[in-house]
């Protein structure tokens, strides 16, 4: 009746649109659609490098299979794997007693090992590397130590022109397994931190003026670069950011007195002191590990997994997957993890990570 | 006696008006000039992801195409509109053709207070009784819901408007002809509301291609095209690479960041254009005062 | 009248609206109840939020099973969102009334379709490629530029000295919080010029006013009520926005705000950076927590509507939003 010009351009615009979408469909190639074994990994900012090396090399040769990667933290990570919108959850740190009694089904299997830098941005320093200490770190977080020429801080640093300058503390925002094995750190080494403030993979942060919260590691990145004097800690697989940011580097205090940087043989001595220590079910700290050689903050990366699945060809394909990631001959070879600075799980280990792949039915 | 003239006095309130000019040309220049850098520097640092790959690959994790997030924009888009634009258009037409009852009245109320609430409140939402309580995990149906309740006031308040402004005369005519309510509305009314539904339409269109929180919690992500499950199944949208790719260690993802904030932009220029060209053609009737 | 088959159609289907809201809001407050019954006043006035040790075991205080430690006080969340929304009112009253000045009086039609476009375009950037440009342009600009020029010309205020840091903060967000709400005011005010009557112009003109006198004593006291209520639904705008803020705003935990350079944290940020880290808690305080704070931003969202409408009456431009 009263068909207006309007009808008849809405019905060109509509049936347009449509067209454009069925040949977008039909020309886009068939592999790249969603398939029915989708394995969905989500958490870790620490570990989605890496997920992000193994997923295209593990596809290549198991063409159905299709993985979904994302970073989005590892309290999401545990989070989406405990309640089944995540298959594998990256997790850098390890589930809680409570969290384990309310899911007993749930796996938490190391794939690497990774660790932790704390970089600062200190005009005309940042190419030396400053003697930190956990009680350093833990005073300047909580706010008694302000100024970076602190007694405290030159006392470790003889003949380091220090500034006079406030230290601007700067944290992770959302949940973090950074902030996990960093506050793990401050914890172990200073009993007063360790009560007053804990550790987890989000704490209370005690109030420094000025102190900043970051989004992820290249947040941490981006406002160290961005506010001088201050201080992060910082994923290890981030080392080229940091290196390009130009940020200085801290020698840490360990358990045994000495300073040390992360380089793979101190990060293994570490590893190993724990080895025997780990129990069954792999949930431990590596944090602030004795041994003279032992860099302090290292941790494993985990994929916390529901040993139930939805059916047994998910099964299949995850233990098939995992399997893979902790052979030192597949995920664990050095061609992957010297690209983000993890280095490989101990024998005993990968074994340990193998039996509790073994379980998931 | 005439009064003396004071030129001073005049000179004062000329100079004060040049101010007044100059502070309206500066607060425009300040205000379009953020939104030219915007667009220099979306297009200047998704520059290098730009070409034709974006079109015909998915994303890899941290590079790749970006075919996957915008398909999965416009599902997400459509799905949002196969519910919110019967609802909104049946809604709008109740408020303008019934519009005087209290029960319309507080509708109206209720549906203006629905679009201020925080797009974080409604992906929460969302979360909690859709994806978790329903039980669909992230899916196209759980992100196409939240996106349609956040637009469907925006529908009804064009459609009512757009009705509002069909004159009475025409309707009192078909009713004088014996027409029922529903033939005045569909055959007489609807033809000349339609370029203001379609206003609407449109308008919450640009809207939820922008939108980042709701669905976040809803939709989820995938690197892959979407395979037509409406729930168990998450979809990629090209507001979820802008957020998280900005924060991968590598350049690729930087610019397929801002590649993508480019082509959302872009999509809600033309719409916007379309807008301009659809309201300039709508006779300058303004609504009637409530 | 008969109940009629058509019309008792379109009132179900149109309940759907009110429905979806009241559903909001229910659900936000049976989720929410037991954090409210635990928290009592002290969330409104708390300044320390602490999730506890969720490592530890939990235990029982007040009737609820909650981590040991867990204090949650949003104080400082409730001075980041007002500060921030204020400040981007400050910044975008004055400035969106001289652009719609500008679009309305200044220029001539046909420059007036483009320039104006120009600036409904602001409303149609999303918000997340603000926060992109915020975090990849406004922070470094605040930083080196912005701030210290603010310092220079205000410094003798406490507010606009001491340290910049590093951009991120009150400054940056509200910067960018008044470059979302300017178009929602411009827009509105701009059209509402428009139509004033031309008699009220031609009096004024008439009594010897210059162009700018028109606008500024003539026409702008005639759209106040207008101008009022656009305001309020910028403010609303800027209190629930969420994505922006949170990229800008530099994450402030556990502390106030000491100048307008120091990073802060807004209630709806907070909720997404911290949904994470709260479905860690065994408990399920903490996210019944985050859904208080929900439910409060709804209680402001919707309040501010309520003011809204009773300053504006109900007229609804079909060009602004």
């Amino acid at each position: 009746m009263l068909k207006t010009k309007s009808t008849h351009s809405l019905r060109a615009i509509v049936g347009a649109s449509v067209l454009a979408l069925s040949v977008t469909g039909m020309s886009a190639q068939t592999s790249a659609f969603a398939r029915d074994l989708n394995i969905a990994e989500t958490g870790s900012t620490l570990l989605y490098p890496l997920f992000n090396l193994w997923v295209p090399a593990y596809t290549h040769s198991h063409p159905q299979l299709r993985i979904n990667t994302q970073g989005t933290g590892s309290g999401t990570g545990i989070s989406e794997a405990i309640s089944g919108v995540a298959q594998i959850g990256a997790s850098d740190a390890y589930m809680s007693n409570m969290q384990v009694k309310q899911h007993p089904n749930v796996l938490n299997i190391p794939l690497a090992i990774s660790a932790q830098t704390v970089n600062y941005n200190i005009p005309g320093l940042n190419k030396i590397h400053l003697k930190l200490s956990g009680p350093v770190l833990a005073g300047i977080y909580d706010n008694h130590i302000r100024y970076w020429d602190a007694p405290a801080i030159a006392k470790l640093n003889p003949g380091v022109h220090l500034p006079h300058h406030l230290i601007t503390p700067i944290h992770r925002t959302d949940g973090s397994g950074d902030t996990f094995i960093f506050s793990q750190y401050l914890s172990f080494s200073t009993p007063a931190w360790n009560s007053r403030v804990g550790y987890g993979t989000t704490i209370s942060w005690p109030a420094v003026p000025g102190g900043l919260g970051a989004l992820g590691n290249p947040g941490m990145v981006q406002s160290a670069a961005q506010t001088r004097y201050s201080i992060a800690y910082i994923g290890v697989s981030f080392a080229k950011e940091v290196a390009r940011a130009h940020l200085g580097t801290a020698l840490l205090k360990n358990r045994a007195g000495r300073f040390l940087l992360p380089t793979k043989k101190t990060v293994e001595a570490a590893a190993n002191q724990l080895v025997n220590k780990t129990p069954k079910d792999e949930r431990i700290s590596l944090v602030f590990a004795p041994g003279a050689q032992s860099y302090p903050i290292i941790n494993y990366e985990y994929a916390i997994v529901n040993d139930h699945q939805a059916n047994p060809q998910m099964a299949a394909a995850l233990r098939d997957f995992l399997n893979w990631t902790v052979d030192l001959r597949g995920g664990n070879s050095r061609h992957f993890l010297r690209q983000v600075r993890f280095i490989a799980l101990p024998a005993r280990i990968s074994a340990l990570s193998r039996s509790q792949i073994a379980k998931i039915h | 006696m005439s009064r003396p003239f004071k030129p001073s006095r005049i000179a004062q309130r000329k100079f004060f008006s040049g101010i007044g000019w100059i502070f309206a040309l500066a607060s425009f220049l300040l205000v379009s000039g953020p939104l030219v850098d915007i667009l220099y520097t979306v297009f200047r640092k998704g520059m290098s992801a730009i070409s034709l790959n974006l079109f015909t690959h998915v994303t890899n994790g941290i590079s790749g195409g970006l075919l996957n997030a915008i398909t999965g924009t416009l599902i997400l888009v459509s799905g949002a509109l196969v519910f919110a634009a019967p609802i909104g258009i049946l809604a709008g037409v109740y408020l303008s053709e019934f519009g005087r009852s209290r029960y319309a009245k507080l509708v109206r109320f209720l549906d203006d207070v629905l679009t201020g609430v925080p797009s974080i409140v409604l992906g929460y939402f969302s979360y909690v009784t859709l994806v978790i309580g329903m039980g669909w995990q992230f899916s196209v149906l759980a992100g196409s819901i939240t996106l349609a309740i956040m637009v469907v006031p925006y529908i009804a308040r064009f459609t009512e408007i757009a009705f509002l402004q069909v004159p009475n005369s025409l309707r009192e005519a078909g009713y004088a002809l014996g027409f029922r309510e529903l033939t005045v509305i569909l055959r007489i009314a609807l033809p000349l509301a339609l370029p203001g539904i379609l206003t609407g339409v449109l308008f919450a269109i640009a809207i939820s291609l922008g939108e980042t929180a709701p669905l976040i919690y809803t939709a989820g992500w995938s690197n892959f095209l979407w395979n037509g499950r409406l729930i168990h199944e998450p979809i990629g949208y090209l507001t979820y690479v802008i957020w998280s790719f900005i924060n991968q260690p590598y350049r690729s993802a930087h610019a397929l960041a801002f590649a993508a904030a480019f082509l959302i932009i872009l999509m809600v220029l033309v719409i916007n254009v379309g807008l301009s060209i659809l309201l300039k053609r709508r006779r300058p009737v303004r609504p009637a005062q409530r | 009248m008969k109940l009629r088959p058509f019309r008792m159609a379109l009132v179900l289907v149109t309940s759907l609206i009110p429905l979806a809201l009241l559903a909001i809001l229910v659900f936000l407050a049976r989720y929410s109840w037991p954090a409210l019954t635990f928290n009592g006043w002290h969330f409104l006035f708390g300044h320390t939020w602490s999730l506890g040790n969720l490592y530890a075991d939990p235990v029982v205080r007040r009737g609820h099973l909650v981590p040991i430690g867990a204090n949650y006080g949003i104080l400082v969340f409730i001075v980041g969102t007002l500060l921030t929304s204020a400040i981007a009112l400050i910044i975008a009253i004055p400035v969106s009334l001289g652009v719609a000045i500008f679009l309305a009086e200044g220029i001539g039609n046909h420059l007036r379709t483009v320039l104006s476009f120009l600036v409904e375009l602001l409303a149609a950037v999303p918000s997340v490629v603000y926060g992109l440009w915020g975090y990849a342009v406004l922070t470094p600009l605040v930083a080196r530029t912005i701030g210290p020029l603010l310092r220079s010309l205000f410094g003798f205020l406490p507010f606009f000295s001491g340290p910049i840091g590093s951009g991120y903060g009150l400054l940056a967000a509200s910067i960018v919080l008044a470059l979302m709400v300017v178009p929602i005011i411009a827009a509105t005010v701009r059209d509402a010029l428009a139509q004033v009557p031309s008699e009220m112009k031609e009096a004024a003109y008439a009594l010897g006013a210059t162009h700018f006198e028109v606008v500024r004593r003539a026409m702008l006291p005639m759209v106040r009520s207008n101008i009022i209520g656009a305001c309020i639904l910028g403010l609303g705008r800027a209190l629930g926005e969420t994505m922006a803020v949170l990229m800008v705003s530099g994450g402030a935990l556990n502390y106030f705000p000491s100048n307008i350079y120091s990073p802060i944290t807004t209630m709806a940020s907070f909720i997404v950076s911290q949904l994470d880290s709260a479905l860690q808690d065994p408990t399920g305080m903490a996210v019944r927590s985050l859904a208080e704070i929900a439910l409060i931003l709804f209680i402001i969202s919707v309040i501010t509507n309520i003011i809204a409408r009773l300053l504006t009456g109900t007229p609804r431009n079909v060009s602004t939003i």
